[in-house]
């Protein structure tokens, strides 16, 4: 009884919220909607998080400056948490919180960072709050795989989305992508039939090393060890080792050597070592051997630590090589470094991701206000305009979420280390190993492909 | 009396029953390995053992350093790792000098001995006087202190070290640089970089056990470990002497910091600490406050270590490593060549 009382109330007040609408079509300020930021601004991290944070100004400004939408001015209001320099899961979680206690804030631009979204996915679920992530890559924040269940990274989408509907989207292409599409590099492109797969221990590492191995077993290849499953379901030839007690992988790479593989795929981050493992494998694999990796060690230190035996070394990265940017996306940066600035903390990496990010968040609020006859929706409104959302032009090209809030344009580039100016373009090149450089090769959209 | 008797029984009941759970533990390794060992074959097996020495001679070196400490002040000496890696750090810019003119991937031939062995007295002898300072500073004036104090500034150092490092050069792994020659032996099994770290490391140890058994300072030394007032009514400078054991125990970690860079060719400033515990480890291993169990608790953990990342999984060496300390701690508490001594 309690209940349809209440319905009944409920549809009065949606009555009354209509005829309001109605009378008020003109194209006058209507109020502010407010586009939460959470990014790790400080220290050590505001190279990551400014430039990313300029990027979504960029566009907020660009839009109030043709009138807001549907009447509505746009606001950014930004959270950082990286108040020491690191990103904190716990203060993103707390800033989640602040942003969704503001009932103006309507979607959330963020976070940079995956061990973030993980924190901060529940409580903006709770809200059915709208997030829209520039830069994560972990696939087990939408999609459920095997290794999202392995104690090392242990979460996966149902679980990070207990009150409602999908409330999560990025723009970035996700480790599974990159792992699949270096495993059909590997296979089809370099040949290799018998890979050594070894990971540094971190959450990233583990991942991106278990999609490249079971995508490799899939076509065809044998990964030293075994393509079995372990009883955790990850394949069993994996080889793991401590970024911090390793000191020499020769054992290691003798075994793999020994086991028959013809070349390596090493998941992890430069800055665990990764890369001391190619330098090491001279004389133990050929000079000329594949060595593949994801975007974890397409950096400086690593040309740096693999030193003279830098050259070869193969890396995804799951963004557009600059040269391919279309005509639209290059006038985007002109305009942007006009605007904004362009030394290290106005335009990064993730600039152009978080302008695009954010316009996917413009075009569904416009969808949300129009499906709502022109007032302010509620999030629920906006969660349910982006989950359908057509495909929005921004300079990543045409982006349209899916089911699960990944992006259409899953795109991975290819990038060789070696000399300086042999490719088309470059991505960075050594900081002590000058002379050797990532130098663009091929990029692609992966979207569709069945990966892992 | 009747207590006793059953104390005695049931230590005796206590350590059977370690006794079986290690030779449970040994017989499951041994079925684990061995059929890997026949498969990969005798030349892939000599190629770890190789390996395995040539590690082990390095945590060997900063072995000693730990137990030399131990033995003589009953310190566990924390920063004794790092004071390791502060001696790659200083032979990075003394080796990249133009001085020398010297070249990577061992193109250099014999015209790298001199300059490498330069460079080497240099290193060990300023990171020598600066373990003398810590010394000094952060030791000495606890002597008399509880023996958590000195402890936790033995923490302490550790971190201020690891901090100056990471303010010299940040938080990234160097690259360091490649000298010595990579020619392979016996089908190449083992290469003349393995040799040179094996070779290097022997001299030093020999050296420190001419130095500390027939020396007067050595003698001195030994005294001092054993009885420190004696030794102070005997006339011994015991300040003096413990100076020269923190010299002598940064010297070879210095050594040993230089040998590691110039075998693995990559250091960071934080690569002390986990280094270190290996080592100290090794020292536990081998009887703490025992030189030569030092070497031998090094050697044995660098095999132990090689052996399971070629032939079992690198995920499991830390495990591996430690659950054998455990095992033979329970056996033996005083390591493999340690003696029971009297608590001072």
């Amino acid at each position: 009884m309690v209940r349809s009382r209440g319905l009944v109330v409920l549809s009065l007040v949606a009555l009354a919220a209509f005829a309001c609408g109605g009378n008020n079509t003109t194209t006058t300020n209507k109020g502010t909607i407010k586009i939460g930021v959470s990014l790790p601004l400080s220290g050590a991290s505001a190279s990551d998080g400014q430039p990313t944070l300029k990027g979504a100004e960029f566009a907020v400004n660009q839009q109030n400056a043709k009138g807001g939408i549907d009447g509505f001015q746009l606001q950014v209001v930004s959270k950082d948490y990286a108040p020491a320099g690191t990103p904190d899961p716990a203060v993103g979680k707390n800033d989640m919180l602040a942003l969704v206690g503001d009932t103006s804030v309507l979607a959330v631009m963020g976070p940079f960072n995956s061990g973030v979204a993980k924190q901060q996915l529940p409580v903006a679920n709770q809200a059915s709050l709208v997030l829209v992530s520039p830069a994560n890559t972990n696939p087990c924040l939408t999609v459920d795989l095997a290794a999202c269940h392995f104690p090392q990274i242990g979460f996966w989408p149902s679980q990070l989305r207990p009150y409602g509907p999908n409330n999560y989207f990025r723009v970035a292409a996700t480790d599974v992508y990159q792992g699949g599409a270096a495993a059909d590099y590997a296979f089809t492109t370099l040949g290799l039939r018998t890979v050594g797969v070894f990971n540094d221990e971190s959450s990233y590492g583990i991942g991106i090393a278990e999609y490249f191995a079971e995508h490799f077993c899939k076509l065809g290849g044998m990964v030293v060890g075994g393509c079995s499953a372990t009883a955790a379901g990850g394949v069993s030839g994996i080889k793991q080792y401590d970024p911090t007690s390793t000191a020499s992988f020769a054992a290691m790479l003798n075994s793999l050597q020994q086991g028959g593989a013809k070349g390596l795929y090493a998941g992890g981050n430069a800055s665990l070592k990764l890369c001391v493992a190619r330098n090491q494998s001279n004389g133990i694999f050929a000079a000329d051997s594949a060595f593949v990796m994801g975007d974890g060690g397409v950096d400086s230190e690593c040309i740096d630590t693999a030193a003279a035996q830098a050259k070869g070394m193969v890396g995804t990265v799951a963004a557009e090589d600059q040269s391919k940017l279309s005509a639209d996306a290059k006038k985007m940066v002109t305009d942007f470094k006009a605007a904004m600035g362009s030394g290290p903390t106005d335009f990064g990496a993730y600039t152009v991701a978080a302008y695009a990010a954010t316009q996917t968040i413009i075009a569904g609020l416009d969808k949300a206000i129009k499906a709502n006859n022109g007032n302010m929706p509620s999030r629920a409104q906006v969660r349910d305009a982006m989950s359908n959302l057509p495909p929005v032009a921004t300079p990543l090209g045409n982006v349209s979420y899916d089911k699960n809030g990944d992006t259409t344009q899953q795109i991975i580039a290819f990038y060789k280390a070696d000399a300086k100016g042999s490719g088309s373009s470059e991505l960075t090149c050594g900081a002590t190993n000058t002379n050797v450089c990532w130098e663009f090769v091929s990029s692609k959209n992966y979207a569709g492909q069945t990966y892992p | 009396m009747v207590g006793a008797l059953r104390q005695a029984r049931s230590s005796v009941s206590s350590s059977l029953i370690t006794r079986v759970i290690a030779l449970l533990l040994a017989a499951v390794v041994i079925i684990k390995i061995a059929p890997s060992v026949y498969q990969f074959g005798p030349s892939y097996f000599v190629r770890i053992i190789a390996i395995g020495i040539a590690l082990g001679a390095i945590y060997a070196l900063i072995a000693i350093g730990y137990t030399m400490v131990y033995g003589i002040v009953e310190l566990i000496n924390f920063a004794h790792g790092d004071v390791f890696t502060l001696g790659a750090f200083i032979s990075l810019p003394l080796l990249v000098t133009p001085l020398w003119h010297l070249t990577e991937g061992g193109g250099g031939g014999l015209g790298i001995v001199l300059p490498l062995i330069a460079v080497f007295l240099i290193v060990m002898l300023i990171t020598g006087l600066i373990n003398v300072g810590i010394e000094r500073v952060a030791y000495r004036p606890l002597r008399n202190a509880p023996r958590l104090a000195p402890l936790i500034t033995a923490v302490g150092v550790s971190f201020f070290l690891e901090g100056v490092m990471y303010l010299w050069k940040g938080a990234v792994n160097l690259h360091y640089p490649d000298l010595l020659p990579d020619n392979r032996f016996v089908g190449g099994t083992f290469s003349a970089k393995d040799v040179i770290v094996v070779i290097a490391a022997v001299i030093l140890v020999s050296g420190l056990a001419i130095f500390v058994n027939q020396t007067k300072l050595g003698k001195a030394m030994r005294a001092t470990a054993q009885d420190r007032d004696a030794a102070r009514l005997m006339g011994i400078n015991i300040d003096r002497t413990i100076s020269a054991t923190f010299f002598i125990g940064a010297v070879l970690a210095a050594a040993g910091g230089m040998t590691y860079g110039l075998y693995i060719n990559s250091i960071n400033n934080t690569l002390g600490f986990p280094i270190g515990l290996v080592a100290f480890t090794a020292a536990v291993f081998g009887g703490i406050g025992n030189i030569p169990g030092a070497a031998l608790g090094g050697l044995i953990i660098g095999l132990i270590r090689a052996m399971n990342d070629g032939y079992v999984d690198p995920q499991w060496t830390d495990v591996v490593t430690f659950a054998i300390l455990i095992l033979v701690l329970t056996l033996r508490p005083t390591g493999l060549l340690g003696m029971r001594v009297p608590e001072k």
